[in-house]
């Protein structure tokens, strides 16, 4: 009863990069499992296709109609909120396994935290940006479908909105998923995302001190509202790119030192 | 094969686990036993490489867990069964340790029909009594067939028919060549299924050595004696050097000495006896020092080494 049975196990070397493809194919059957993905998937969905809808439907009614508007201009805007929800996914794949308790058998079917950490991280990254790119896609196409035929889906503005959407997508995820590692609950991590995304740069700027619209201006959320929006004072398309990397790369290094030096969840 | 060197894990003030060094050897379960606190699912997270040791170390097959590409191929471990995401379903918790290791996804439904949970494999982890999170979590330890397993306390929230269940596997995993080890913190459960013992208190190895053996008894010999005079023979017990402990009114223990000693020195002081036996410390016993709020924690002295025996392997 305690044999193989039916299907036997071979045993013996396998690669690194063997490893790492099989864990991020668990990572991705653990992303689709469980409910709180559908969840955020769903929020997200229904910001950008709505909003989508909603601005093709204002164009239709505008007098005169615009005609030859692309119809991807509305793609960058409806991204700015409905990122929460694709950050939110990305954190809740780290966070949920301390949460949980989860990360005992995470760690100890996938023990090499280095493989872990980096199927993990381009797991929950590649596919909030992957669903960000196609949901950009989808406001559009609502949009154009909505104001027909004022509006158009011009293909170089469609890579471009598209493009802008998944960089801001990736290093907001990348900045979740190295706090989620870092903190590691849920509740802390998610309010230091929303604190540096959207919270502070909105906030700081209207106290009116010089100082605190700098600071505003180097976190994540500045940089983000300037290359979704483009009407962020004092910010350029180089001090957004930079920022948001520097954020998304500084949160996966201290998130990678926590879980390669602590114990797992204790 | 596992060999722990040194181990020691401190946290904060705590010594939760201190300079442990044991072997658990295929074709037998060993038993891990210590009361509540004593280190043993702390030794059990380092063996996985979960928590760091702060000293020492552990090697499984010959290696460091941390170390494996397929982990699941060389170890099989039930650690806290409610250490999960209870969001999924049982046969997708198994599917995700599948993937991590390469083995075909059929294995998955071998595993839960093995473990007897094929009726409640597609519901979510979250309506899962103990006991079949315990089923459930041994299912992901044999998933890949490992030459070593590692159980916490598997018994934990198992009724009777359960218990018998996991009394068989343990048995029929050793008796395959398989290295077993499994955690208790009673003695008569372990009684009945381990080979060996290791056990420890307070983080420390208090022995090593085949269950019959500590079921025979630990350490030095100590003689009881009661008589009516308890407390001339005392005084007289003490008079020779002994280290005599009153237990009560008409009752001693001397920690020293044979009950031929007491046998004469009572003969000379003619006091009269009522009782003379030599008895052997228990693992009960030692259990009590450990446990017991107010004993002092005296079964094993300072610097005394523990009760190992080598013949016995
Ligand atoms: N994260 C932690 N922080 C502080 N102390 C800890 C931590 N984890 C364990 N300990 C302490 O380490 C000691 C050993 O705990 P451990 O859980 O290993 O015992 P155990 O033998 O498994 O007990 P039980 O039979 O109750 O399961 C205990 O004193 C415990 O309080
Ligand atoms: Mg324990």
């Amino acid at each position: 009863m305690t044999a193989p049975s039916a299907t036997a196990i071979p045993r013996g070397g396998v690669s690194t990069g063997r490893v790492l493809i099989r864990t991020c194919a668990a990572e991705w059957t653990r992303l689709w499992t469980v409910r709180a993905t559908w969840g955020f998937l769903a929020a997200a969905a229904v910001a950008m296709v709505g909003i989508g809808a909603i601005a093709g439907f204002e164009a239709a009614a505008e007098a005169p109609a615009p005609q030859g508007d692309p119809a991807w201009a509305v793609a960058p805007v409806a991204a700015m909120p409905a990122q929460f929800a694709l950050l939110a996914l990305a954190l809740i794949a780290v966070t949920s396994d301390y949460a949980t308790g989860g990360i005992v058998p995470t760690l100890q079917w996938t023990p090499r935290r280095g493989v872990l950490f980096l199927a993990r991280t381009l797991v929950a990254v590649g596919g909030a940006t992957s669903v960000g790119i196609l949901l950009g896609s989808g406001s559009a196409l609502a949009a154009f479908a909505a104001a027909r035929p004022s509006l158009t889906l011009p293909v170089g503005e469609g890579l471009d909105a598209l493009g802008t959407i998944a960089f801001v997508v990736a290093a907001g995820a990348a900045f979740a998923v190295g706090l989620g590692f870092l903190l590691r609950t849920t509740a802390g991590a998610l309010v230091t995302v929303f604190l540096g995304m959207l919270v502070l740069p909105l906030l700081l700027p209207q106290f009116g001190y010089p100082w605190m619209s700098a600071l505003a201006e180097v976190l994540p959320g500045s940089g983000a509202a300037f290359l979704l929006l483009g009407q962020v004072p004092g910010m350029t398309e180089t001090s957004s790119v930079v920022s948001l990397l520097g954020w998304a790369g500084g949160a996966l290094l201290l998130g990678w030192l926590r879980l390669a030096r602590d114990d797992a969840n204790r | 094969m596992i060999e722990v060197r040194g181990l020691t894990k401190r946290y904060g003030d705590t010594l939760a686990v201190d300079g442990l060094s044991f072997d658990v050897e295929p074709g037998k379960v060993t038993g891990f036993l210590g009361p509540n606190g004593a280190g043993k699912s702390t030794t059990m997270r380092m063996m996985l490489g979960l928590d760091r040791p702060t000293a020492g170390e552990v090697l499984v097959n010959r290696r460091r867990f941390a170390a494996f590409g397929e982990p699941l191929r060389e170890v099989g471990a039930l650690l806290d069964p409610g250490s999960l995401h209870v969001g999924r379903t049982g046969r997708n918790h198994l599917r995700v340790a599948a993937r991590t290791n390469g083995i075909p996804q059929r294995r998955v439904q071998e595993v839960i029909e093995q473990v007897g949970l094929d009726r409640a494999a597609r519901r979510r982890i979250k309506g899962y009594s103990l006991g079949m999170r315990q089923r459930l979590g041994i299912a992901a330890a044999l998933l890949a067939d490992p030459q070593v397993l590692l159980f916490d306390e598997p018994v934990n929230g198992l009724d009777l028919d359960g218990v018998r269940w996991i009394r068989g596997l343990l048995r029929r995993l050793a008796d395959e060549g398989r290295t077993v080890l499994v955690s208790s913190h009673l003695l008569s459960e372990m009684e009945q299924t381990a080979d060996r013992l290791v056990v420890i208190g307070r983080g420390r190895l208090i022995a090593d050595a085949s269950t019959e053996e500590i079921l025979r008894g630990l350490g030095n010999l100590r003689v009881r004696v009661r008589s009516s005079q308890a407390d001339a023979l005392l005084t007289r017990l003490r008079e020779r050097g002994l280290t005599v402990a009153r237990i009560d009114a008409h009752e001693l223990e001397i920690e020293d000495g044979t009950a031929h000693d007491v046998g004469d020195v009572a003969h000379d002081a003619h006091i009269p006896l009522h009782h003379l036996s030599e008895v052997r410390p228990s693992l009960e016993h030692a259990y009590l020092d450990l446990t017991g709020d107010s004993v002092e924690f005296h079964g094993r002295a300072a610097g005394a080494a523990p009760a190992t025996t080598a013949d016995a392997r």
